[in-house]
């Protein structure tokens, strides 16, 4: 590689983060733990990571939340300094990383252009210049001297994006641009990116959607821990990811290990999933029912009314959701006596989870105190699987329906309200 | 005014790149965040602007009420209502200035964390807006003044930028230093303003220092025949070195007071106040204020500079 092609290059970089233990921000608390001030703990946050990137390469950096993608990116952009390693960069890179930053919901779309628009490096004369086109590209040409706080959240990333594309810079590093917005708007921000390629400019992309990865990039990055554990093909490298999250199809990631704690006054027997047919076990589609059984078993008779607490989560520990046992229920599991016991059901009826690993946690807990009786983290691992191959989380049910009208003004300004 | 100093990656860790935007963009940055700010401030009250005029007003009516009408004190000059009404825009300023740049970085954390520029365009933007409305309100004080006919016009009032000049350094330096430490340290809100509270009193917003001089029985003229107690020495020593005092002295000399022609520009407020202070009587007091806006300076710039790099991971 001439030096002449080259765009970034990074050198044993290390970044390392002290969390303070106790979080008092106050002098009292430093003056008077002048002597312990360095009770920190030490997060690796980048470790010895070293790369380049030629220009107009479009390179994807992925890896779980916490490997130090974003991190990356921001000592990139000079928002964080290293601690140890050299970045050399040629180019002028782009200064921000999100769209929209410096909005303001105070101001006017055009008060917001001209705002944001200097922190991403555009001079006044140069946005007067291209207000029209900024604004036409938004499709926003009623709405330019109305406060950003009555657009809606679609209006405004239109605004960000047109703003953001007017940057010059050579070299542009974008975090998660993808999560927010719809499929058009991604279809958008990819054409544009394409062009960019055409321009000879240099994408540096931080995602979590792998398939824009290998569609779009020339290049992958992973990052785990910290560590750039592989640099290459997109295929692979998003294939050494997804195998490494356990979202491949052979299931070899060990499955992280249940953990009990609790008074024990009650105790949990058992746990288990069951399908429509009652078959334990299976790996339940999107849409199916399912029921989650929980067997009790009291062991001390002074306990009052307890409840059961649920929580459904995601393999990367993402909590989707928590429920627990109906108030008007709690008399049908309380006031018993010691050795009596029972089955506490939780039917979903449609689930709506799309594919994907995810674990159950369950509590017993009592009614008045809620100390945990007993309490099984990870008491159920199961894999849900679309036959379908929608992407995303969960299946919200929508309903989509397309009413034609002959004439336009029909539909109400949204902005009327407002004017 | 420190547009390197928190630049980029060069320095330790030995990264290099491109400068990436030149000074103009920073200013035309700084200049947008400042506008976009005084806006901000104004939006969403019915009374706008008013409101900045209504605060010092309130404060003019009843100090005038309390000095004039109850203790019959004027200050020994005829012009004692216009000296006050200066004296206050000055000190609105002051405290206000200080108390909002304070803010200027703890409150953009989303900006700090999203986007790079020198952070201290934060610090100087929120300045220049809360000097936009001093500005303006110095003005109508000029045209109040004007119409009272209580002013003195002369080749002096060509002193009155420096002066201003002075001021916004040294509530600049401030708020660099407060806004640097307020980050990790929300102490230093609570601190500024007991300091903020004291420094009223001893910055001359109600009385000049001849008038404290004469009061204390320590000018020349007076003849001071005894020691003065050491506590009123060392009260008067914060006030002679108070730059505070001194711009509101020399601004009142530059536009208020009616001095003989040929003392115009020689000789200041301020410089004519110390000079009848009888228990040190020395010419090295004269300088002490400008030392201090220096020393305040450089200082808050300093510990802003090696604050700023860790901002983005603090916030």
């Amino acid at each position: 590689m001439t030096d002449r092609d080259l765009a970034i290059r990074v050198e044993n970089l290390s970044k390392r983060f002290r969390i303070p233990l106790d979080r008092s921000s106050t002098l009292k608390h430093r003056l008077t733990h002048w002597r312990s001030a360095s009770r920190y703990r030490s997060l690796e946050a980048l470790l010895n990571v070293s790369f380049e990137v030629r220009a107009g390469e479009f390179v994807g950096i992925i890896g779980h939340n916490g490997s130090g993608k974003s991190t990356l990116l921001k000592i990139l952009s000079r928002i964080y300094r290293p601690d140890a390693g050299v970045v050399t960069i040629e180019g002028r890179v782009s200064p921000f990383l999100e769209l929209g930053v410096g909005f303001n919901p105070e101001l006017t779309a055009r008060e917001n252009i001209f705002l944001s628009g200097a922190i991403l490096g555009l001079s006044r004369p140069e946005l007067h210049r291209r207000l029209d086109e900024i604004i036409g590209f938004a499709e926003l040409e009623q709405f330019v001297d109305h406060k950003l706080k009555n657009f809606s959240s679609g209006m405004q990333v239109r605004l960000a994006f047109s703003l953001a594309i007017q940057a010059h810079a050579e070299i542009l590093m974008m975090d998660e641009v993808l999560a927010v917005g719809d499929a058009p708007f991604q279809q958008k921000c990819f054409d544009t990116f394409n062009r960019y390629k055409r321009e000879g400019r240099t994408v540096v992309l931080v995602t979590h959607e792998l398939g824009a990865v290998t569609t779009y990039c020339d290049r992958a990055l992973l990052l785990d821990h910290g560590r750039l554990v592989a640099d290459g093909d997109t295929a692979d490298v998003t294939a050494q990811y997804r195998h490494a999250i356990g979202m491949a199809a052979d299931g070899s990631r060990p499955e992280a290990e249940m953990e009990r704690w609790g008074s024990r006054d009650v105790v949990i027997t058992g746990v288990r999933m069951l399908d429509s047919r009652g078959v334990q076990d299976v790996d339940p589609p999107t849409g199916g029912s399912v029921r989650i059984e929980l067997g009790y078993e009291i062991q001390n008779d002074g306990v009052a009314d307890f409840t059961c607490v649920l929580w459904l989560l995601r393999a990367d520990g993402v909590l989707i959701s928590e429920s627990s046992l109906p108030v008007s229920q709690y008399a049908q599991v309380g006031a018993s006596q010691r050795g009596s016991a029972g089955t506490i059901r939780f039917d979903i009826p449609q689930l709506s989870l799309l594919d994907g690993k995810y674990s159950v946690d369950v509590e017993l807990q009592g009614r008045r105190d809620t100390t945990p009786y007993d309490h099984l983290k990870n008491a159920l691992h199961f894999r849900v699987v679309d036959r379908r191959e929608r992407r995303g989380v969960i299946e919200p049910g929508g309903v989509w329906s397309v009413v034609r009208a002959d004439q336009p003004g029909d539909w109400p300004d949204q902005l009327a309200s407002a004017k | 005014m420190f547009a390197t100093a928190d630049a980029g990656l060069a320095g330790a860790a030995g990264a290099t790149a491109p400068p990436l935007n030149s000074f103009r963009h920073y200013r035309h940055l700084t200049l947008e965040l400042a506008i976009s700010q005084f806006k901000l401030r104004y939006t969403q009250s019915v009374l706008g602007y008013l409101w900045s005029l209504i605060k010092p007003a309130s404060i003019f009516a009843i100090t005038y009420f309390i000095f004039v009408d109850l203790f019959k004190i004027n200050d020994g000059t005829k012009v004692y209502g216009m000296e006050l009404l200066l004296g206050i825009v000055v000190w609105t300023f002051f405290a206000e200035c200080t108390a909002s740049s304070m803010q200027a970085i703890a409150s953009n954390g989303g900006l700090i964390r999203k986007a790079y520029f020198p952070r201290s365009i934060l610090v100087i933007a929120a300045s220049l807006s809360s000097l936009f409305t001093f500005i303006i309100n110095l003005l109508i004080v000029f045209v109040i003044a004007v119409a009272l006919r209580d002013i003195d016009l002369g080749l002096r009032i060509v002193m009155v930028i420096p002066l201003l000049l002075e001021l916004y350094a040294l509530a600049l330096g401030i708020s660099l230093f407060l806004s640097a430490l307020f980050v990790q340290f929300h102490d230093v809100s609570h601190l500024w303003e007991v300091l903020i509270n004291l420094l009223f009193y001893a910055s001359g917003v109600m009385f000049s220092l001849t008038y404290v001089l004469q009061r204390l029985h320590l000018a020349v003229e007076v003849g001071a025949t005894t020691r003065p107690a050491p506590h009123l020495v060392w009260i008067v020593q914060v006030m002679v070195a108070n730059p505070i005092m001194q711009i509101i002295e020399d601004l009142r000399h530059a536009l208020l007071t009616p001095v003989a022609p040929w003392t115009e520009l020689v000789v200041s407020g301020h410089l004519a106040a110390v000079k009848q202070y009888a228990p040190l009587n020395a010419a090295w007091e004269v300088p002490v204020p400008f030392l201090v806006v220096i020393l305040v300076v450089i200082f808050g710039a300093l510990t802003f500079r090696a604050r700023a790099r860790s901002f983005a991971e603090n916030l």
